[in-house]
């Protein structure tokens, strides 16, 4: 081995060009001893390094995962797939039972047919009182109700940080 | 299920149930992942079970101390069970694990605010080498020692990236799912870890032969 004529390479750039394959600092480090000497190091610490093994978790660790698992709280993502279920199970049952018992239908056209009346004359006068109440007093209105937009907004934003993913 | 079908592929359609056969392989984890998703506990104490050491191996690494080691790997998996319906099944279930278990141990780290200053004597036994051969040539147990010792001075991203290359010998592409890198980054991040413990460990290796020395 003789001596380089060019100065050594920075180390970074030497096993960056190790990996390549190619390049002038890996000509540079095949005639110099001072670097040939730290490759060499490196790679007898890389032979040690895969000598090095991943120790064995405590004996009861997998109980302990099974048991934390036990007195989880159920997911929501299960519990609205199971309210789901349930609610779509109920809806089925009463059409079925709609269905099958055809003067039942009958009444419940009626009592919807009633409400429908019934509650359009309730809108309208709602909607007369809403009317009222802003040419009287818009101002407290409008504060109160940009008020309660505000009140619910941080109250959801307060629900969808309670339950905090798992950050992957 | 799975096995049915490809049974019956591999009568008709040979190709076909080999294609099956070969997925089944390489996603060990995906039956367990559905049947834990459906409720099955048992499924994913098998799940637990297959990826256990390496999970506890860099929680252990990175946080040096095995009782917190124990407690974060063990909420890892609880975490990894309650976000099942997240999991995309299609990626390897132990590098999904590995991923939720560093970022609780780096949230630890960064709370302890001091990254570079752990105690290892602690570690220094929990940590096994791997069983050598008289053939392979068993490196010194004092050796073995002060490797890991000076592995453990090293910063929480350089212990990281050599256990998963190293002692878990995950490829680049791998480690970088895990650490959300892009894969070209680890193996520079290997070497400077490498120089690192090179210049580490060279004063510990000065010692060793001078206490070898007559």
């Amino acid at each position: 081995m003789s001596t380089p004529t060019t100065p050594c390479p920075d180390l970074e750039v030497l096993f960056a060009q190790l990996t390549e394959g190619q390049g002038p600092a890996l000509e540079h480090s095949k005639t110099c001893v001072a670097c040939s000497a730290v490759l060499e190091e490196h790679r007898e610490l890389e032979k040690d390094l895969f000598r090095l093994q991943d120790p064995f978790p405590p004996a009861n660790f997998v109980p302990q995962v099974m048991a934390r698992v036990a007195a989880a709280p159920v997911p929501a993502s299960v519990e609205l797939k199971t309210g789901f279920a349930i609610l779509g199970g109920a809806l089925a049952l009463a059409f079925v039972i709609l269905v099958a018992r055809g003067a039942t239908a009958g009444q419940l056209g009626i009592s919807v047919a009633h409400w429908v009346v019934e509650s359009r004359a309730i809108l309208v006068g709602l909607v007369r009182g809403i009317a009222m109440a802003w040419k009287t007093a818009s101002v407290p209105l409008a504060g109160s109700l940009a008020f309660l937009l505000a009140l619910s907004l941080v109250g959801l934003k307060k629900l969808a940080g309670t339950d905090v993913p798992a950050k992957v | 299920m799975t096995h049915a079908i490809a049974s019956i592929f591999k009568l008709k359609l040979p190709g076909f149930g080999m294609m099956l056969m070969s997925e089944a392989a390489e996603l060990p984890w995906k039956a367990d992942v559905l049947a834990a998703r459906r409720g099955d506990r048992s499924a994913f104490e098998a799940l637990v079970r297959s990826v256990q050491r390496p999970v506890y191996g860099l929680c252990l690494r990175l946080l040096a101390n095995e009782a917190e080691a124990s407690e974060v790997a063990q909420e890892a998996f609880l975490r990894a069970f309650q976000n099942l319906s997240r999991y995309d099944a299609e990626r390897p279930f132990d590098l999904w694990v590995l991923a939720i278990a560093r970022n609780l141990c780096l949230d630890i780290l960064r709370r302890r605010s001091r990254l570079q200053t752990q105690d290892v004597d602690d570690m220094k036994d929990a940590l096994p080498s791997g069983a050598p051969t008289q053939e392979e040539g068993a490196i010194a147990h004092q050796e073995r020692r002060s490797l890991e010792a000076a592995v453990g001075t090293l910063p929480a991203d350089d212990r990281e990236v050599l256990a998963l290359y190293y002692v878990q010998k995950r490829t680049t592409k791998q480690i970088a799912e895990v650490m959300g890198v892009a894969p070209g980054t680890i193996m520079a991040r290997l070497f400077r870890a490498r120089e690192k413990l090179r210049k580490q460990m060279a004063p510990a290796q000065n010692q060793l032969l001078a206490g070898e020395a007559p």
